[in-house]
C-alpha cells in the first residue's frame, strides 16, 4: 500500500477507535504492511508512528489496566488544532504578521507557514474578518518584493531552513562583499536572521573557523550534507544566541579595535533616524538636535550609515570626519 | 466503534476488494477518472497528506466548496486537486467497509462531502509551522506578542514542543518597528475597527503631527512596516511608516472598513509616475546592492561595477540610498534626482 494512504488509514483507524489499539490488531488490519512477527514491522510501524508525529498527529502507547486493554491511541484533544483562544489583537498580530511574510517569497519555512496560515482558520473564532485582514495585508506587501533573485533567494532560504532544523552542515559558494573572488566553504548553519529586508545565515565556518554571518543573497551555489539526513552533523553551542547576532548592526562587524564614536542629528529628530544605531547606542536630545555615543569596530560602514541619514554628521573621532570628507569631496567633485 | 467492533469486520481481503471497487465506481464520473492515470511521485506523498489532512476539514466546513477556490486555498492546481480527491477515495478506516471510506465528491465543479472519518479539524501545528509564525509575529512584536507565540506553542504536539522552542530560536524574521505600546495599540485599533490618533513624523517636510487615522490593516514592503489607513485630514488611504510613530491612541469612534474586494486593489504606494531613477555603483556597492529585491540592472560594468534602475523611488530616496554606499554609487537621472542627490553631497559636504 501507498505509505500515505497507509498513514492516513492508520490515523483514521486510530481516531475512530474508542480503545487503546493493539499491535496485534494493527497488524491485523494492515496485513501487507506490518505483517510478520520480526522487528521489521514494528519497526516499520515506528518509522510511520514518527512521521505521523512530523504532521502535528501524536500517536502514543498507553499501558493497559483494569478497564483498557494496552495499545496505541490517538486522543481526539491532541490531535485536534485547538482553539488558540486569543484576543482580538493577538489574532490580528497572527494574521498580518504571517500573511506579510508569505508576501515576502523569502522566508524560512515558508511552505510551512502557508500550511500553518490555512490551519489558523480553525484556530481562531470568527477567522473570517481576520481572513480579510491577512488577504490585505499579503496583497499590500507583495507586488514591490523581490523580482530580481527573490526567486532564488527563498529556494535557498527553504534548503537552509531545513539544513537548520535538522542540524544539517552546508557547503557555500559565497560572493564575498569585500574580496571580489568568490569563496567556498563548510557551515554549520546555526539560525537565520532578517535585517533591512534581507536574510543572513549564522554558523560556525569551516574556513574561517570561527562563526560568521552569510548573506543568503550572495550565495551562490549551496549544498546541504545529503548523508544521514536524520541525523544532526553538529550542535550549537549552548551559549549561542541568534538574537545577538541579529541585531549586530553593520558598524559593530569585527573588522578594527572598538573606537568610541559621537554622531550629530538635527532637529527634528527623525524616529527612524534614531532607531537606527540599534540597541546599544545611547542617545540624548539638546538644543537644536540630539547627539548619538556609540562603539564602532567598523567605522567605514558607520561613515556609510551617518551620510544615508543626511541630517547627520560625525562629530568624533576627527579620522571619521577626515573620511567622511573625503568620501563627500570625491563625489562632489563627479557632481560637479 | 470500539476496537471489537474493528476485529469483527469484514475479512481483510474482502475489505480491500471492496475498497477498490468503491475506488473504482467513484472514479468513473469525467474528470477525476481521468487525473487517475497519473501517479504522484513518491517525493510529494509528505505535501500530498499535509496537503489533504487540511483539505477534507476544510471541505466539511465549507460545503459545496467551488473546486477552484479550494486548489487555490491549498496551493495547488485544480487538476492536482481532483487527484488528491481521487487519492481520498481510497483512504479509510479498517476494516473498509463500504461506510469506512473517506468520500468526498465534485458535483458541478463543487466540493461535498460524504464521509469524514472524523477527519473534521486539521491536526495540530507542526513544530516548523508554529515557528515560522512565531518568528514573523515577533518581528512585528508589540505588547501580547508572547501570548501568541505561547498560544502557537501549546497547539504544537506536546511530544514536539521542546523542538518549538529550538527553533523559535533559530529564526530571527527582525526587531519591532516601534515601540510595543505603539504596535500593541495599533493591533487593537485594526482588529476592533477603531480610530487612532498617531504621533506622526513626516520627513519631507520634517515636522511631527497628530493625525487621526482609520487603520484597515499593517503591511511590509522593502523591509518596512507600514500602516495602511485612511486620512482624515487628507481624505484618502496612505500608508504610514511604523518606525515615524511616536505614538498612538486608540479612540472610541468605530468605522466601517472598506471591501476585502476594495482593500485587494489598495496598494501601499501609488503607480511610480515618470522616468526611474538611475544609480552608478562601483564594483564593490555593486556586489551589496545587486544582493537586493527591486532593482533592474540596465548595464554591467567590465569591472563588475553595474548601472540600475528603481522604479518609483524619490529624489530623496534615491540620495540616501546612493550614499550609503558611502562613495561607492551616484544617482545618474534623471536630471532633476541628480540635481537633488549633487545638492544634499553639497551640504553635507559644508559639514565637514
Amino acid at each position: 500500500m501507498q505509505k500515505a494512504q497507509r498513514l492516513l488509514d492508520l490515523a483514521a483507524l486510530l481516531l475512530r477507535a474508542a480503545e487503546p489499539v493493539s499491535w496485534r490488531e494493527i497488524q491485523e488490519q494492515f496485513p501487507e504492511d506490518y505483517a510478520g512477527t520480526g522487528e521489521a514491522a514494528i519497526r516499520k510501524f515506528e518509522r510511520d508512528k514518527a512521521e505521523l508525529l512530523e504532521l502535528g498527529i501524536p500517536v502514543r502507547w498507553v499501558q493497559g489496566d483494569e478497564d483498557l486493554p494496552a495499545g496505541y491511541v490517538l486522543d481526539r484533544d491532541e490531535f485536534y488544532l485547538p482553539d488558540l483562544k486569543l484576543a482580538p489583537e493577538d489574532l490580528a498580530l497572527l494574521y498580518v504578521s504571517g500573511s506579510a511574510a508569505l508576501a515576502q517569497g523569502a522566508f524560512p519555512y515558508a511552505k510551512d507557514l502557508a500550511h500553518a496560515m490555512n490551519k489558523l482558520s480553525f484556530a481562531a473564532r470568527a477567522a473570517g474578518s481576520f481572513e480579510t485582514l491577512g488577504s490585505s495585508a499579503q496583497a499590500l506587501s507583495s507586488g514591490a518584493a523581490g523580482d530580481s533573485g527573490g526567486g532564488d533567494v527563498a529556494s535557498r532560504l527553504e534548503e537552509l531552513s531545513t539544513a537548520v532544523a535538522l542540524k544539517k552542515r552546508v557547503h557555500l559558494v559565497y560572493g564575498g562583499a569585500e574580496r571580489a573572488a568568490s569563496t567556498e566553504r563548510d557551515v554549520d548553519p546555526y539560525g537565520l536572521h532578517q535585517s533591512h529586508g534581507a536574510w543572513f545565515v549564522v554558523g560556525y565556518c569551516h574556513l574561517r573557523k570561527a562563526l560568521r554571518t552569510f548573506h543568503v543573497g550572495r550565495i551562490l551555489e549551496l549544498s546541504v550534507n545529503a548523508a544521514a539526513p536524520r541525523t544532526p552533523d553538529f550542535a550549537p553551542p549552548a551559549g549561542f544566541r541568534l538574537s545577538e547576532h541579529a541585531t549586530r548592526e553593520p558598524w559593530e562587524f569585527a573588522v578594527h579595535p572598538p573606537v568610541r564614536a559621537k554622531v550629530w542629528l538635527d532637529a527634528p529628530v527623525a524616529p527612524e533616524a534614531r532607531a537606527s544605531f540599534g540597541p546599544r547606542a545611547a542617545v540624548k536630545d539638546e538644543e537644536g538636535g540630539a547627539t548619538v555615543e556609540l562603539e564602532t569596530t567598523n567605522s567605514e560602514a558607520l561613515v556609510r550609515h551617518v551620510l544615508s541619514l543626511e541630517r547627520a554628521e560625525i562629530v568624533q573621532p576627527k579620522a571619521l570626519r577626515v573620511r567622511a570628507r573625503a568620501v563627500l569631496a570625491e563625489l562632489a567633485k563627479r557632481c560637479a | 466503534m470500539s476496537p471489537r467492533a474493528v476485529k469483527s469486520g469484514a475479512s481483510t481481503p474482502a475489505a480491500r476488494a471492496a475498497k477498490a471497487a468503491k475506488a473504482a465506481k467513484a472514479a468513473k464520473p469525467g474528470k477525476s477518472g481521468a487525473a487517475r492515470a497519473k501517479a504522484p511521485p513518491p517525493k510529494d506523498a509528505r505535501d500530498r497528506l499535509r496537503r489533504v489532512l487540511f483539505l477534507v476539514p476544510y471541505a466539511v466546513k465549507n460545503p459545496g466548496i467551488p473546486v477552484k477556490e479550494l486548489a487555490q486555498r491549498c496551493g495547488v492546481s485544480e487538476a492536482e486537486l481532483l487527484e488528491d480527491l481521487d487519492f481520498l477515495l481510497g483512504v479509510g478506516c479498517p476494516p473498509f467497509a463500504p461506510d469506512d471510506f473517506l468520500d468526498l465528491y465534485v458535483e458541478g465543479d463543487r466540493v461535498y462531502v460524504a464521509l469524514h472519518q472524523s477527519l473534521t479539524r486539521p491536526p495540530r501545528f507542526t513544530e516548523s509551522e508554529a515557528a515560522a509564525l512565531a518568528a514573523a509575529a515577533r518581528a512585528l512584536g508589540g505588547e501580547g506578542a508572547e501570548r501568541a507565540v505561547e498560544a502557537l506553542r501549546e497547539s504544537v504536539p506536546r511530544d514536539r514542543r521542546k523542538s518549538f522552542d529550538e527553533l523559535v530560536g533559530r529564526i530571527y524574521a527582525g526587531s519591532p518597528p516601534a515601540p510595543n505600546s505603539v504596535l500593541g495599540r495599533l493591533r487593537r485599533a485594526v482588529a476592533e475597527r477603531r480610530e487612532v490618533r498617531l504621533r506622526y513624523f513626516t520627513p519631507s517636510r520634517s515636522e511631527e503631527k497628530d493625525r487621526v487615522v482609520r487603520p484597515y490593516t499593517i503591511a511590509q514592503q522593502f523591509g518596512h512596516w507600514y500602516l495602511f489607513g485612511h486620512d482624515a485630514a487628507r481624505g484618502k488611504a496612505i500608508p504610514f511608516r511604523l518606525d515615524r510613530v511616536r505614538s498612538a491612541d486608540v479612540l472610541d469612534t468605530r468605522f466601517e472598513p472598506p471591501t476585502a474586494a476594495e482593500l485587494a486593489r489598495a496598494r501601499l504606494f501609488s503607480e511610480p509616475a515618470g522616468d526611474a531613477v538611475r544609480i552608478r555603483l562601483d564594483p564593490l556597492a555593486a556586489r551589496w546592492a545587486l544582493a537586493r529585491p527591486g532593482l533592474r540592472v540596465v548595464e554591467r560594468a567590465e569591472d563588475g561595477g553595474a548601472t540600475v534602475e528603481i522604479q518609483g523611488a524619490s529624489d530623496d530616496w534615491a540620495t540616501r540610498f546612493a550614499l550609503s554606499f558611502g562613495g561607492g554609487a551616484e544617482v545618474v537621472a534623471p536630471p532633476a534626482a541628480r540635481r537633488h542627490f549633487a545638492e544634499a553631497v553639497r551640504r553635507a559636504l559644508g559639514r565637514y
